[in-house]
């Protein structure tokens, strides 16, 4: 527009010299006057091409204000400026509320990231002799071990991890945490989050701390920081957005209470294509609970394990579909991938030996017996085992002596999973009618090597432990605000060591059913009652199982701006 | 390896080529009409139907694609999406249609608001102190919004600038050419009773009074003596009570008994293939229903 109004005017004051040269007397004042016209005619249009430049600018510049300011900090707020208009204007309707009673004047929050705060607290108890049914479905018994595998430092203490608050709940009140979330645009070029956990003891875990590309072309985007992997479905959640108060026993045991919670980078492709379809993968350091688990120095030395190789250590691929399946539906289906590099588990049994047996060190005589302790009781052994030390001798009293091995593996690990996601948005108020599902399969495969063991002749071979896992929920918004779920897992219907020597193992299995009232969009009371049937060990008598009811109230508010949540 | 380089550019320059249609991914239908008006040859999609509260969705994967490969997002905006466009629009990974970008319009941000300011304080229920976001009710307010979407469109897509500059007034004209049939539709109404203030544009364009809402304070239902209260203040009166088809209709309903007064259910978008002329028509349905009272 800017190059038409100076032609225009180029052209006008051409004109006026070249009307000059050609005139002749007599046609002087007929030539002035047809001079005049074009002038005029000129000018006029010109005067029209500079006013609808002027208010294509100031169209452009309202524009560019009312977007401009909403790109550094909420991306939905429509413009302040807005306010004054609509008071001057005077176009209050009837009934509205009036402002400026209880109107406080603020000094704004542009450029502050946006803030939420989650506080979640919940009443807990079960009919477990000692209360400690919410730890025990975290350590169910997989062949391998999930459990925490550097818990076991022997001694000196000396993984940092090793007092890590899990948020277990304990029978009565119990504060899970406050959650602290804070997110904004940095610039054309990022969006950055943190998520910060304040448990009910005080204990502060960085949840979250990444930034993520918003400029990228071809559909791709680049995440890097600390952040919960895109491995399968439910592993990318916050416990404020699970449908049931507790995770799931596959997600729990497999991968601990976080799941994929990581450093690293991840690379996501979102391919134009007629059907939804997303590919990723990830670049993590390995500092993992349960999956590509790696011991504390004194561990590694004293189990001939090596040190921690340096990261990254694991790494994952996805891949989502969701076909189209109408308005008010949606259906996802997923494939993920992760390979830890190293991996490394101590595994610890005990040997009931007669004190006058002892000398002669026959543990021949029961070996199918010893290997399932070998391999599998150490998953809750740990909890006691915390002060024993290689070969430690507890006198029974009664000429039985109990001796402690303690077993250094190493190696790496894989894990598969599915998962498929159903969401139906009824046209009910407040959520009626409103009916997820959703499932995933899990399936965990650690491939060691014994690095030591009191028993010498082991050492070199090969172990491969195997264990899988599904859950199936489904919620139902069976009134407004009311909403129903239930919810059925399993873990361990693989549940085997293969290699130098093979064995199997029982599964752990758990039914949940909930309620959960949604008051307003920001807070949520929920009851959750599980029946838990969990294998916690499998020795010289057989199955050892813990069956129990578990009982949750649970209180979730949400305070500060409106978060959107992700599918 | 120059070659290689020189047809690969040639490829994205094949990519970047000027678009023949703009591709318009629109949330709710009253967007997607204005769209119709104004640019009839772009492909549309339409992200809610006209029973779905906008306020209320979720993000899904369906969404995403669609935005993915968007030229233009066209968004009501002043928070009614904030539950899911955010998410999805985010995930989309189109810098395009990202707020502050060339391809995010706002119809709120167009547009002078009502219920600005107020006590940012959620004892108020869901309240969104920039303002009532609800404006697509408003015809003259949608004129005004599709005019500036159809220079939106002209920026992003020259080629067809007069074309979607002429749909746009072509449109304000019709909304001009009806309004003063509606006004006298409307002249004498005794006022209405809605659910939510989701209508408010509407009953303050034709200055029909607001006579109260279901719900006691925005997103939270009422109670017994919620609506005892408001048919002790409304008795003796005249009106209707209109709410939403995603609207719990128990409310409306009970009240409606108590005072003898018609109840509607009314969505607050067209249909979802409405055009300009679609959602004047929806505009009809809305003056007759008030006028009805």
């Amino acid at each position: 527009m800017n190059q038409s109004v100076t032609r225009a005017a180029l052209l006008g004051a051409l004109l006026t010299p070249a009307a000059a040269v050609t005139a002749g007397d007599a046609d002087i004042d007929a030539l002035r006057a047809e001079l005049e016209a074009m002038r005029s005619q000129y000018e006029g249009r010109i005067r029209a091409l500079e006013s609808r430049l002027s208010d294509a600018e100031q169209a452009a510049d309202v524009a560019r204000q009312a977007a401009g300011a909403d790109a550094l900090s909420l991306p939905m707020t429509a413009p302040r400026v807005l306010r004054s208009q609509s008071q001057a204007s005077g176009q209050v309707p009837a009934g509205s509320r009036s402002a400026g009673l209880f109107d406080a004047v603020t000094s704004g929050t542009a450029f502050n990231p946006q803030i939420s705060v989650i506080l979640d607290g919940n009443y807990y108890q079960d009919d477990t002799e000692d209360g400690n049914g919410a730890a025990l479905v975290g350590e169910a018994l997989q062949a391998g071990g999930g459990g925490h595998a550097h818990d076991h430092g022997a001694g000196g203490h000396d993984h940092g991890d090793g007092g890590h608050a899990h948020a277990v709940a304990e029978p009565g009140f119990n504060l899970r945490s406050a959650e602290l979330y804070f997110s904004a645009t940095v610039d054309p070029y990022f969006d950055a989050a943190s998520y910060i956990t304040i448990s009910g003891d005080g204990d502060v875990t960085l949840e979250e701390a990444y930034f993520q590309t918003r400029s990228l072309p071809y559909g791709l985007r680049v995440k890097g920081g600390k952040f919960l992997s895109d491995f399968g479905y439910a592993n990318n959640q916050h416990p404020h957005q699970w449908d049931f108060v507790d995770q799931n026993l596959p997600y729990l045991n497999l991968l601990g209470f976080h799941g994929i919670q990581d450093t690293g980078v991840q690379l996501t492709w979102l391919p134009e294509l007629p059907v939804y379809t997303l590919l990723g993968a990830e670049a993590l350091q390995g500092d993992q609970e349960v999956f590509g688990a790696t011991l504390g120095d004194t561990d590694q030395t004293e189990l001939n394990l090596g040190d921690t190789d340096s990261g990254p250590r694991l790494f994952t691929a996805f891949a989502k579909v969701a076909p189209e399946i109408g308005r008010n539906h949606a259906l996802q289906i997923g494939v993920s991938y992760a390979h830890a590099t190293q991996h490394q588990a101590v595994h610890e049994h005990t040997h009931a030996v007669h004190e006058h047996e002892h000398d002669e060190h026959d543990h021949g005589h029961d070996e199918h017996e010893h290997e399932h302790e070998h391999e599998a009781e150490h998953a809750h052994a740990d909890e006691h085992a915390h002060d024993e030390h290689h070969d430690d001798m507890h006198d029974h009293g009664d000429g039985i002596t109990e001796e402690l091995h303690r077993a250094g593996l190493a190696g790496d690990a894989d894990l598969w999973g599915i998962d498929l996601v159903y969401k139906y948005d009824a046209p009910g108020a407040y959520g009626q009618g409103d009916a997820t599902f959703q499932t995933e399969y899990l399936r965990s495969s650690k491939d060691l090597t014994v690095r030591s063991s009191a028993h010498p002749e082991r050492i070199g071979s090969n172990r491969t432990f195997t264990t899988d896992g599904l859950y199936a929920q489904a919620t139902y918004g069976f009134l407004p605000k009311w909403k129903a779920g239930l919810r059925y897992d399993v873990l361990g219907l693989t549940n085997e060591v293969s290699g130098g020597r093979s064995d199997s193992f029982g599964s752990s299995e758990r039914w949940t059913a909930n309620v959960t009232w949604s008051l307003s969009e920001f807070s949520q009371l929920r009851a959750q009652y599980a029946y838990n049937d969990i294998l916690v060990g499998e020795g010289d008598h057989g199955e050892e199982r813990e069956q129990f009811s578990a009982f949750y109230l649970q209180f979730l508010m949400s305070l500060g701006s409106h978060g959107a949540h992700e599918f | 390896m120059r070659r290689l380089l020189t047809g690969l550019w040639a490829g994205l320059a094949l990519l970047a080529a000027p678009v023949l249609a703009l591709d318009v991914v629109a949330t709710s239908p009253s967007m997607g009409a204005l769209v119709r008006a104004v640019a009839p040859q772009a492909q549309l999609t339409v992200l809610a139907g006209p029973d779905r509260d906008l306020h209320a969705l979720q993000a899904k994967p369906s969404m995403i694609r669609a935005l993915r490969s968007a030229d233009l997002l066209v968004a009501v905006g002043a928070e009614l999406e904030m539950g899911w466009l955010p998410a999805a629009s985010s995930s989309a990974a189109n810098p395009d249609i990202l707020p502050g970008r060339e391809g995010y319009f706002e119809a709120a941000a167009q547009v002078p608001l009502l219920d600005v300011g107020g006590p940012a304080d959620r004892a108020m229920g869901d309240v969104h102190p920039a303002g009532n976001p609800h404006v697509d009710l408003d015809p003259v307010r949608m004129a005004q919004v599709a005019e500036a979407l159809g220079a939106r469109m002209a920026r992003l897509h020259p080629g067809n600038a007069a074309s979607y500059r002429a749909n746009a007034r072509r449109f304000a004209k019709a909304v001009e050419q009806r309004l003063p049939q509606w006004q006298a539709e409307l002249a004498d109404a005794p006022g209405a009773v809605l659910y939510h203030r989701d209508a408010i544009y509407l009953l303050e364009r034709f200055e029909v009074p607001l006579l109260g809402t279901i719900e006691p304070v925005p997103g939270v239902p009422p109670s017994g003596r919620d609506l005892r209260a408001l048919a002790g203040k409304l008795r003796g009166g005249e009106g209707i009570i209109i709410h939403a088809p995603y609207q719990s209709p128990k409310g409306p309903r009970k009240l409606g008994r108590e005072l003898g007064w018609p109840v509607e259910t009314l969505p607050l978008s067209p249909p979802v293939s409405a055009d300009g002329d679609g959602y004047l028509r929806h505009i009809d349905r809305w003056v007759s229903a008030v006028a009805s009272a």
